[in-house]
């Protein structure tokens, strides 16, 4: 087998656009998953089912099944309904998807916060929001941190199934070169060095954050 | 001050108060003793509302508190300080932080005379020293007087002890035992659920023996450690002392 290695940095350029899409993609799908993260964390602790039901279904739903077929039901299946773009069916199902994660990592920082923490802002007068906000949250928020990190990793390396849905990002590029100038092997390779150099930086991050957690009040 | 009136709580099946009398005069300091199990955490708990209980009532400050109205509840508490086994101060502020939270976020005091609050009830727990310490820093015996100074901080009219000293290494109940006391001897309405015979004896003005849901016995410490009237009061005395 012929391995090309001037052709890596002979297609490399090619690949900036889409991975300025893969970022894209994943970034806006991960603002979207923090925000319906966040929101069903809370309907599912509430204690009214008019908000717990429909989150644990949107949960069990969405973990349930594949990205991939959530990607395909939004852009093939609703396309007589909806007819969305593809980018933006690709970021609104990566932000589902994601969401369903992300609720359950807050929903298990926060009841992981000792019950004591709410007993002793109850006992000062506090109101149970403004517990929640002020000694709850923030030490939940710290908790969530690696899994969150984990789940973005996991979310970027996602974005590659919004190739199936006409994306260019990076994946769907490297088949797309591959076809014309026949180094399928070159192409996958540049755009897993992407991949690389992009979670190396989320993990770099992550870490960075959570070294500055540390420092300022661990338990 | 406190009058709680027949109360009765249930865990599920388990009745573990099984109706309740019980007065606190201003300035008193009333220590509650008895066997794990017995419901004094639970009927301490129970005043502030943090246990919700089914029957009875409790009366602070000459107001019978509604038990729905979480408006009250918050009211209340604002003047009942309470101090847990745990501590559970909050491990993401400063000593201060978790000092002056009350005032200013409950009483909305502005920030610089929160400050001058908590440094004061600082001062008195003797840990001036730890403002800018986190509360993983300090040994068990700090952390219940930052606790202490966090309650002391909202300047409550009742404080509430729940086992204070039980979750401490030997060596660290001394002073969180002689900071009770002063606290006790400045005229501090105090209602205390201890293990801490020595401290009932010598600061308590009543004692309260509660077994199995009931307060079977209580008067000064003399008559409830020296001439027990009740046979269980007298089987458990000569098992811890």
């Amino acid at each position: 087998m012929d391995y090309n290695v001037s052709a890596l940095i002979e297609y490399f350029p090619y690949f900036i656009p889409a991975a300025w899409k893969t970022i894209e993609v994943t970034a806006l799908g991960i603002l979207l998953g923090m925000v319906l993260g966040l929101l069903t964390a809370f309907s599912r602790l509430s204690k009214n089912p008019l908000f717990n039901v429909p989150a644990r279904l949107y949960i069990f739903v969405i973990r349930g099944t594949p990205l991939l077929l959530q990607l395909m039901f939004l852009y093939f299946g609703l396309r007589s309904i909806l007819n969305l773009e593809a980018l933006t069916t690709a970021v609104i199902a990566l932000g589902i998807h994601n969401g369903a994660y992300i609720a359950e990592i807050f929903r298990g920082a926060i009841q992981s916060i000792a019950v004591g923490q709410m007993e002793a802002a109850r006992s000062l007068g506090m109101t149970y929001r403004k517990a929640m906000i002020r000694i709850i949250l923030p030490q939940a928020f710290k908790r969530a941190i690696p899994p969150l990190g984990n789940q973005f990793i996991i979310a970027l390396k996602d974005s590659s199934l919004a190739s199936a849905i006409t994306i260019k990002e990076l994946l769907l590029k490297s088949q797309q070169l591959a076809s014309s100038n026949y180094y399928m092997m070159e192409m996958l390779t540049i755009a897993a060095i992407f991949y690389l150099f992009y979670t190396s930086i989320f993990t770099w991050l992550v870490h960075k954050i959570e070294e500055k957690l540390a420092v300022s009040g661990s338990r | 001050m406190i009058k709680v009136r027949k109360l009765e709580k249930w865990f599920g099946k388990l009745h573990v108060l099984k109706g309740i009398d019980l007065d606190v005069n201003p300035s008193e300091v009333v220590v509650i003793i008895g066997a794990s199990g017995s419901g004094k955490s639970t009927l301490l708990r129970c005043i502030n509302f943090l246990e919700k209980f089914q029957k009875g009532t409790v009366e602070i400050d000459g107001k019978v508190i509604d038990k729905n109205n979480e408006k009250m509840k918050n009211a209340m508490r604002t003047h009942v300080g309470m101090v847990f086994q745990h501590f559970n101060l909050f491990p993401h502020m400063t000593v201060l932080q978790n000092v002056i939270e009350g005032p200013s976020q409950v009483k909305k005091i502005s920030k610089a005379k929160a400050v001058e609050i908590g440094k004061y009830y600082l001062e008195k727990v003797g840990l001036s020293d730890k403002e800018v310490a986190y509360p993983s820093m300090l040994s068990g015996g700090q952390k219940q007087r930052v606790a202490i100074a966090r309650a002391l901080g909202m300047e409550p009219s009742v404080m509430l002890f729940d086992e204070p000293t039980s979750a401490l290494d030997p060596e660290l109940v001394g002073e969180v035992l002689s900071v009770m006391k002063d606290l006790a001897s400045e005229g501090m309405t105090m209602v205390v659920v201890t293990h801490e015979m020595g401290f009932a004896r010598e600061v308590a003005d009543r004692v309260i023996y509660m077994d199995d849901g009931l307060i079977v016995e209580e008067g000064t410490p003399e008559e409830i450690f020296n001439n027990p009237k009740v046979e269980r009061t007298q089987e458990f005395l000569s098992q811890i002392l």
